[in-house]
C-alpha cells in the first residue's frame, strides 16, 4: 500500500510538473471546464427563476442532485482518465509503454492518468454546488447519512469507471470508440443531470438498467430528499448503488481480462 | 560459460486485417458482417539467444520484426509456439518478466516531453523499485558514458534528437536489465550522433554481458555493433548467421546490371540468375558468384547474344547483400 | 464569388463520403432535443401557456436553434493546428483570401449538417414533440435568410477567439468558454422568453441575440415587416463589427508570424 501511495505521488508530481510548465494555459483550461459543467446550471437556474420547480424539485433539491454527478465525475477523472482516453493510449502506443513495465495494467492506468486540472474544474464545482445545496434541501446530517453519502459517491465513482473500463476493453477489438462513448455515456450524462422522472419511460429504463447513471445521483440524492416522484420506483432502488457499482465493475474487469490477448498494437 | 537466454520455437502470429467496404450500403454491411483478411506477420519462426550476445533483427518495413520484438517483450499474445526469454514465458508472466527487460523504441520516447529527463528518472525508479544506491549508481554512470550531464535537468522539448534518444537509453537501462531491445534507436539522428549511440551500446554489450535486440533498418548500425544478424521477411526466418558469413559468403558474389539495346529474347547464361530491375524491361540485373563462372566468360557470353547499351558491376555492399536476400536474388542456407 | 462557392460545395461533397458518422450524427442531436423536450415539458407540467408562450413555441425554438448550432459543429482548433504545424505560410500564399475561402468550407460543412442531420432529427421530433410550422410561406425564405447572418455572427465571434492563437499557448480554454457564453446568452440553453428582464435588455445591446433567437422570431411570425427589416439590419450591423475586429485581431497576428519568422 505504502508502495502503490508512493507511486501515486510520484505520478502526480511529474504529472503537475509537466502540466504547469503552461501555468497561464492550464488556468484557463480550468477555468473553462468549471464553466462549460456550470453552463447547464446556470440555464436551470434561470429557468427556475420563472417556474420555481420541476416535478416538484425546486432549485436547491436539483442543485443537490447536480453535485453528485460533479462529485463523482471530479473523482472520476483522478483515477480513470487513463481508461476515458483508452483508445488515445493505444493509438500513440502508450499502452505498449504501460505493458513494458513491471507492475499491474490496471495499476499504472488508474494511478498515472489522472487529469488534475479538470479533477479540479469538475470537482470544485460538485463541492461548490454540494455546499450551497446541503443545509437548504433540509437534510438532517448525522453518521448514518454521512457513511451513506460517502458510499454513495464512491459508487458512482465505480459505475462510471466500469463503464470505460468496458468501453477501454472493446478498444482491444476496434480501437475507434469515440462514438459509442458519445452516444452512451456523455449523451446519457445529459439526460441523467435531471431528475429521472421528467423522462419517458424508455429513457428512465436505459438510465437504470442500461447506462445506469440513476444509481449514480437520483436514487442516492432520493436517499436523502424522498421527493414525491420516488413513489414511481421501488424503494430499494435508493440502496443498491454499492451493489449495482462493484457487480458492473467486476464484470468489466473481467472482459478487460479476457479481453487483453486480443491487443493488437500499433502500426500492424 | 554460456547460455540460452532466449529460445524461440515455431512461433506464430496471424492478424486479421479489417477489409474496409465502401458506400453506404457497404457502411452498414460492415457493421453486421465485417469482412477480414488475415495476415501471417510471424511464420513459425525459430531461434534462440544466448546470454550477452548482440543479435540485430532487419527485415523490410511489415516483414514481422517489430510483431517478434513485441511477442519477444510481453506486448503480444503469440497464436502458436513457444517463446521463453530468461526463464519466463513474457505473455503469460508480463509483470515478473519484464523487471528483467528494457526496450527503447527510437519512435516513443518514454520521458515526458514537458519534463527534464532526471524528473522522469524519478518516475521510473518508483515503476520498478529500484533500490536507491543502485538507482544513484546507474545514475551516475549513464550520465558520464552518455554524456548526459549538460542537458539531464533541462525539459526534454529542448533537446536535440540525438539527446533525447541517449536519454532514452539511460531511461531504458535503470533498472539493470538483464536483456535490452532497441527498435531503431538512431532513426533522424545526425551522423556523429548515431556514432555514439553505437559505440555506447557496443560497449555496455561488453562490459556488462548484456543481451542486446537490435531491430533497424540502418545497415551501418549492424556493421558497428552485431556479430550476429538474424532476417525476417515475410514473417519467415530468411538468414539467421554471423554477419561475417553474409559478407563473405557474398565476397565472391557479383551482379551485373545490364541494360539492353533491345528486348532481350531468351537470355540465358550459365551459372547466373537473372532477374528484372527498375520496372525497365530493358534492364537486367544477373548475379552470379565468381567461384562458378568468371566475370569474363559471362560477359563473353554476354555480348556474344545480345546487343548491350550500358553495363556495370556492382561491389557488395552490405545493404545490397540484405536486399538482395530479400528480394531472392541471393539464397542463404 | 463562384469560386468561394465552389469551396462550400468541395467540402459538402467530401462530407457525403462520411455517411454513417450521419446516423449517428443524428441520434445525438436528437437526444440532445429530448433533454430539453422533457425538461420543458416538466417544467410546463402540462399547462398551455406560460407568459403568453406556449410550450409548442419553446419546443420550436429549441429545434431551430439545435439544427443552427448542429450545422456550427466544425473543429475550433482548426487554425491554432495551422499556425502549430506552420502551414498556415502556405494558406497564406494561395491567391485567395483565407477568411473568406474558411467561412465558405464551413458553410458547405454547415449545410451538409443542416441537410443530413438536423433535416432529419426535425422530422423525427415531429412525430412525438409539438412542433409549429413557419408562420407563412413567406417566412421560410426570411427565416432562411436570418439563419445564415446568425451563422456568420456565430462564425465571426468564433474566427476572433480562434486568432489569438497566435499568442497563446491553447485557444482550447478560451473557445469552451466561449461556447458556454454563447449557449446561454443567445438562449441554446434556454429560451430568451423565459430570460429574466435585466438579462433579456443586456443581451439586445449584445450581438447574441441576432444568432438564434432572430431566426426563432422571424420563423414564429413574432416580428412583422418592418421588425424583420430591423432585425436584418442590426444582424448586418454586427457582422460588419465582428468582421473589422476579426480582421484586425488576424492581421496583427499575422505581422506576429512575419516578425517571428514562423
Amino acid at each position: 500500500m505504502k508502495d502503490i501511495l508512493s507511486l501515486f505521488f510520484a505520478y502526480a508530481k511529474s504529472g503537475l510538473k509537466s502540466r504547469f510548465q503552461y501555468r497561464l494555459d492550464a488556468i484557463v483550461a480550468t477555468l473553462a471546464v468549471f464553466l462549460r459543467e456550470a453552463g447547464g446550471i446556470i440555464a436551470m437556474y434561470l429557468a427556475l427563476l420563472k417556474f420555481d420547480t420541476i416535478n416538484d424539485w425546486n432549485i436547491d433539491e436539483l442543485l443537490f442532485l447536480f453535485s453528485l454527478i460533479f462529485i463523482t465525475y471530479g473523482i472520476f477523472i483522478v483515477f480513470f482518465m487513463a481508461l476515458r482516453d483508452f483508445p488515445d493510449w493505444i493509438r500513440h502506443g502508450d499502452f505498449d509503454r504501460v505493458m513494458l513495465r513491471p507492475r499491474g495494467l490496471l495499476t499504472q492506468l488508474v494511478l498515472c492518468g489522472a487529469d488534475w486540472l479538470a479533477a479540479l474544474g469538475h470537482g470544485t464545482l460538485g463541492i461548490v454546488l454540494f455546499v450551497i445545496s446541503a443545509n437548504r434541501v433540509g437534510i438532517q446530517w448525522n453518521f448514518a447519512m454521512a457513511v451513506y453519502y460517502v458510499v454513495a459517491v464512491i459508487s458512482g465513482v465505480l459505475i462510471q469507471g466500469a463503464v470505460f473500463l468496458f468501453f477501454s476493453a472493446i478498444s482491444f477489438y476496434v480501437v475507434e470508440t469515440g462514438r459509442l462513448k458519445g452516444i452512451f455515456y456523455w449523451n446519457m450524462r445529459k439526460f441523467a443531470i435531471y431528475p429521472l422522472s421528467i423522462y419517458n419511460k424508455i429513457i428512465q429504463s436505459i438510465l437504470i438498467f442500461v447506462m445506469p447513471f440513476a444509481f449514480v445521483n437520483y436514487f442516492p440524492a432520493q436517499f436523502f430528499l424522498r421527493k414525491p416522484d420516488m413513489a414511481a420506483y421501488p424503494e430499494w432502488m435508493m440502496y443498491i448503488s454499492p451493489v449495482v457499482g462493484v457487480t458492473l465493475y467486476l464484470l468489466a474487469y473481467s472482459f478487460w481480462l479476457f479481453s487483453l490477448r486480443f491487443y493488437k498494437s500499433t502500426g500492424n | 560459460m554460456t547460455e540460452k537466454i532466449i529460445e524461440v520455437n515455431s512461433l506464430c502470429k496471424t492478424f486479421k486485417i479489417h477489409k474496409r467496404a465502401t458506400g453506404f450500403k457497404g457502411a452498414v454491411k460492415d457493421i453486421f458482417h465485417p469482412a477480414y483478411e488475415r495476415k501471417k506477420a510471424v511464420d513459425n519462426v525459430t531461434f534462440s539467444i544466448n546470454e550477452g550476445e548482440m543479435v540485430g533483427f532487419i527485415g523490410p518495413n511489415g516483414a514481422g520484426k517489430s510483431t517478434t520484438v513485441k511477442m519477444l517483450s510481453g506486448i503480444l499474445y503469440p497464436d502458436s509456439g513457444d517463446i521463453k526469454v530468461a526463464g519466463y514465458i513474457p505473455y503469460k508472466q508480463r509483470k515478473e518478466y519484464v523487471a528483467n527487460i528494457g526496450v527503447v523504441f527510437g519512435q516513443k520516447s518514454q520521458i515526458s516531453w514537458d519534463l527534464s529527463p532526471l524528473d522522469s528518472y524519478e518516475v521510473i525508479r518508483h515503476i520498478y523499485r529500484i533500490p536507491p544506491k543502485k538507482y544513484k549508481e546507474n545514475l551516475e554512470r549513464y550520465t558520464e558514458l552518455l554524456d548526459m550531464g549538460s542537458f539531464i535537468n533541462q525539459p526534454v522539448r529542448q533537446l536535440s534528437l540525438g539527446q533525447r534518444m541517449r536519454a532514452d537509453i539511460a531511461a531504458a537501462l535503470l533498472h539493470s536489465p538483464r536483456i535490452v531491445f532497441f527498435d531503431e534507436p538512431t532513426i533522424g539522428i545526425d551522423v556523429v550522433g548515431k556514432d555514439k549511440i553505437r559505440k555506447f551500446i557496443k560497449t555496455l554489450n561488453q562490459t556488462d554481458n548484456i543481451t542486446m535486440i537490435f531491430t533497424t533498418h540502418d545497415m551501418q548500425d549492424i556493421e558497428k555493433t552485431c556479430e550476429r544478424l538474424i532476417i525476417i521477411d515475410d514473417g519467415k526466418k530468411l538468414y539467421d548467421g554471423s554477419l561475417e558469413n553474409v559478407k563473405k559468403g557474398y565476397r565472391s558474389s557479383r551482379i551485373i546490371e545490364a541494360e539492353f539495346e533491345s528486348l532481350p529474347v531468351s537470355l540465358t547464361l550459365p551459372h547466373a540468375v537473372i532477374s528484372n530491375a527498375d520496372n525497365n524491361e530493358l534492364k537486367k540485373l544477373i548475379s552470379f558468384n565468381t567461384d562458378e563462372v568468371s566475370v569474363n566468360e559471362l560477359m563473353t557470353a554476354l555480348m556474344n547474344t545480345h546487343n548491350i547499351k550500358d553495363l556495370s558491376i556492382r561491389e557488395p555492399e552490405i545493404d545490397a547483400i540484405i536486399r538482395d536476400i530479400y528480394e531472392g536474388r541471393i539464397v542463404m542456407n | 464569388m463562384t469560386r468561394y462557392l465552389s469551396f462550400a460545395a468541395i467540402k459538402f461533397r467530401s462530407k457525403m463520403a462520411y455517411r454513417f458518422d450521419y446516423v449517428l450524427g443524428t441520434l445525438h442531436t436528437l437526444l440532445l432535443f429530448v433533454v430539453y423536450w422533457s425538461i420543458y415539458k416538466a417544467l410546463y407540467g402540462g399547462a398551455s401557456e406560460v407568459d403568453g408562450v406556449t410550450f409548442s413555441m419553446v419546443t420550436t425554438s429549441f429545434i431551430i436553434s439545435l439544427g443552427l448550432s448542429s450545422a456550427f459543429e466544425k473543429n475550433e482548433m482548426f487554425l491554432q493546428d495551422k499556425i502549430k504545424q506552420g502551414t498556415i505560410a502556405n494558406e497564406l500564399l494561395k491567391p485567395v483570401n483565407f477568411k473568406l475561402r474558411i467561412l465558405f468550407e464551413d458553410m458547405g460543412e454547415g449545410s451538409f449538417n443542416v441537410v443530413f442531420n438536423f433535416l432529419p432529427t426535425a422530422v423525427i421530433a415531429s412525430f412525438f414533440a409539438e412542433l409549429q410550422a413557419p408562420c407563412s410561406v413567406l417566412h421560410i425564405p426570411l427565416c432562411l435568410v436570418s439563419v445564415i447572418l446568425g451563422y456568420i455572427v456565430l462564425w465571426e465571434i468564433s474566427f476572433i477567439v480562434q486568432s489569438w492563437s497566435f499568442t497563446l499557448f491553447s485557444v482550447w480554454g478560451l473557445i469552451t468558454i466561449k461556447n458556454v457564453i454563447i449557449n446561454i446568452l443567445a438562449g441554446a440553453y434556454i429560451p430568451m422568453w423565459f430570460m429574466p428582464d435585466w438579462l433579456r435588455n443586456a443581451i439586445r445591446w449584445t450581438p447574441f441575440d441576432s444568432i438564434y433567437f432572430t431566426p426563432v422570431q422571424i420563423y414564429l411570425g413574432e416580428l412583422d415587416g418592418s421588425e424583420i427589416a430591423f432585425h436584418f439590419a442590426r444582424q448586418i450591423f454586427w457582422i460588419a463589427v465582428l468582421w473589422a475586429v476579426g480582421e484586425y485581431f488576424w492581421r496583427s497576428g499575422i505581422k506576429k508570424l512575419v516578425v517571428q519568422g514562423g
